[in-house]
């Protein structure tokens, strides 16, 4: 992680001098040639307007006085060059011009009312332009300015632009270089994580040091204590995600496509598994549980949320989980970006995170994530988890979560609608006996006896709302769901329980940590 | 049918003038001066029995008019303008002089 954020501030130095110099003298000459333009033109404007508007002057005062006299001897033209004496007799019968060749007849008191009207409007866009060449002549003056500005030396500002921009355009551009494959928005929050690393790094190298070194020492501890659950999250992310993401674009082509064009969700859960791998195997692992761990605690809303989440997994104190934190801050960001609720995601992510722990204990191998190699509840828990959970996890499963558990339909609406049907039948008719038995009678027995723990322990504030939220949308789900598949009752009714278990759970961090506990008991 | 008309446009021309004549430009206003004063020196120079008509602005209808009234009207529009032309330049002397 650090490595890369390094070579970006050299290149996003030369790119912010560059960027600087716009702000040079031809680039302002030219602004202002133009604004000069502009003012011209008005003026152009104006003189033609007040011309027009002098010619209704008089047209309004020969009509005034027409009526005056029976008749005037006039010349009239015949033709641009003869004319040939006659006389004016009807004096107040005008016909006025309306318009495309049309014309009103009326009397000239009429007319002069008209050539009113008219001189009004004439006078309207005189003023109008001479707004706008006044305020063109402020830009002028302003540019004028800048220009004096900029020659003298205003460079301060540019320099700060400089490297704001630099940390940035570094991140970024380390993220799109390494993987093209992968999603931006994962990218950008590497870039994230990159820039407030450096930042910090800048700030305090030492102190930060320190802290990663307390935070590796915590972790071992905390390790020994939760070393099996960690390294089976770690490594069931890991390998079920990779392997996973790998089966599902191999075998289900349209999933990867789907996955793809969603776009970010996909691409950020590679990138965490990479991240976790990364800490896991060495110390850089620390370094980047601390600073992850930091920027959570700099982060207002997400990072609090993100810590407890992490705790919850870990069960274990603040600090130690630093390792954890890591990439469960980096998901939860995801979710959070994506679809903006923080808390269900998280905890959907925690169950698809159970799920696959329960995989790796009770399945072992990964069968093959297609509806009909589902065997055990430990396959039903894949699919959900590769459709939802498995690389792309929190993001997808907070939109998907409460669709896929609510029914399978949620995993195939994203794959294609073709496959949607034939996998629902197979699904439910399969997953209505395993998920029912196994799988609700493990996850929902386990998370209730969490529920009722942590509602013990935390009774009053989160429930009601998460119940609130959650109930409404998986009744939804139950409802729709049925239509689509065939309705079977029974599947959406778990799926039910699950969120609200889930989302209960989510809302409290002690349901969550008890949660997770009870994981732990379990497997060891 | 004697000798119709003598055209008037110049006259016109510098009838108009005066209303819009806000003219802070130098030239224009002794542009209009020499006008004016052709005008007049034409008007005066007729003979009594010419006829004098008068052009009606932005249009093609030249309108009867009275040679002594013309004349008249132009040399007082000379006036005015030889005055607005006399506080510019004073104007513009006090800016220099300041």
């Amino acid at each position: 992680m650090e490595a890369p954020p390094d070579p970006g501030p050299h290149a996003s130095a030369s790119a912010s001098a560059s960027a600087a110099a716009p702000l040079r003298a031809p680039e302002v000459a030219r602004l202002r040639e133009e604004q000069e333009k502009v003012v011209t033109s008005c003026q152009e404007k104006i003189q033609h307007w007040k011309k027009v508007d002098n010619d209704y002057n008089a047209l309004q005062e020969r009509l005034s006085t027409l009526p005056d006299k029976l008749s005037y001897n006039i010349m009239v033209p015949f033709g641009p060059f003869a004319f040939m004496p006659g006389k004016l007799v009807h004096t107040n019968e005008v016909t006025v011009l309306l318009g495309d060749n049309w014309f009103a007849k009326c009397s000239a008191k009429q007319a002069v009312g008209l050539v009113e009207h008219r001189k009004e409007h004439v006078r309207k866009t005189i003023d109008d332009l001479k707004k706008v060449m006044n305020n063109f002549e402020s830009r002028v003056e302003f540019t004028e300015d800048l220009q004096k500005m900029s020659d003298a030396a205003g460079d301060i500002v540019d320099i700060r632009e400089e490297i704001k921009s630099d940390f940035e355009f570094k991140a970024k551009h380390r993220i799109a270089h390494k993987p093209h494959s992968k999603p931006k928005t994962s990218d950008i929050f590497e870039a994230d994580f990159a820039n407030d690393v450096q930042s910090k790094g800048l700030l305090a190298d030492e102190g930060l040091w320190a802290r990663l070194e307390e935070l590796e020492r915590q972790e071992e501890l905390l390790g020994e204590l939760d070393s099996k659950p960690d390294a089976v999250i770690a490594n069931g992310e890991d390998t079920t995600s990779s392997e996973e993401e790998k089966e599902e674009q191999n075998i289900h082509g349209h999933v990867g496509n789907e996955r793809a064009d969603s776009g970010t969700p996909s691409g950020r859960p590679r990138d965490a598994p990479e991240l976790l791998r990364a800490p896991v195997t060495s110390q850089h692992k620390c370094s980047v549980n601390g600073s992850d761990a930091c920027h959570s605690d700099e982060d207002d809303g997400d990072g609090d949320d993100e810590n407890e989440n992490v705790r919850d997994a870990l069960g274990l104190g603040e600090t130690s989980v630093p390792t954890i934190y890591f990439s469960h801050t980096v998901e939860p960001k995801r979710v959070r970006i994506n679809t903006g609720k923080n808390t269900t995601l998280k905890f959907s992510e925690k169950k698809e995170e159970a799920k696959r722990k329960r995989k790796n204990s009770s399945g072992g191998g990964h069968c093959s994530q297609e509806l009909p190699t589902i065997r055990t509840p430990a396959d039903i828990y894949r699919v959900f988890v590769d459709l939802v959970n498995g690389e792309y996890v929190p993001r997808k499963s907070i939109l998907k979560s409460r669709s896929r558990e609510d029914s399978v339909c949620s995993d195939t609406s994203e794959s294609s609608a073709a496959d949607l049907d034939d996998r629902r039948g197979l699904w439910r008719s399969i997953s209505c006996e395993e998920a029912t038995h196994s799988d609700t009678s493990e996850s929902i027995l386990e998370e209730e006896q969490q529920e009722n723990h942590q509602k013990k322990l935390s009774p009053v504030t989160g429930t009601p709302e998460a119940f609130s939220g959650t109930v409404i949308e998986k009744e939804f789900l139950s409802s729709s769901a049925p239509h689509p598949a065939g309705a079977h009752p029974v599947l959406p009714t778990i799926p039910e329980r699950r969120e609200v278990l889930s989302e209960v759970s989510g809302e409290s961090t002690k349901r969550v940590s008890k949660f997770k506990a009870a994981r732990l008991q379990q497997k060891s | 049918m004697e000798i119709p008309f003598r055209e008037a446009r110049p006259e016109n021309g510098a009838g108009l003038v005066p209303a819009d004549n806000s003219a802070p430009h130098k030239e224009e206003l002794s542009f209009k001066i020499k006008e004016q004063k052709i005008v007049v020196d034409e008007l005066s120079n007729l003979k009594k029995h010419r006829k004098v008509y008068r052009q009606q602005q932005n249009s093609n209808i030249f309108f009867l008019a009275d040679r002594t009234e013309m004349l008249s009207e132009s040399k007082n529009i000379l006036d005015e303008l030889k005055k607005e032309y006399q506080e510019i330049e004073n104007s513009e002397k006090n800016k220099t002089k300041k």
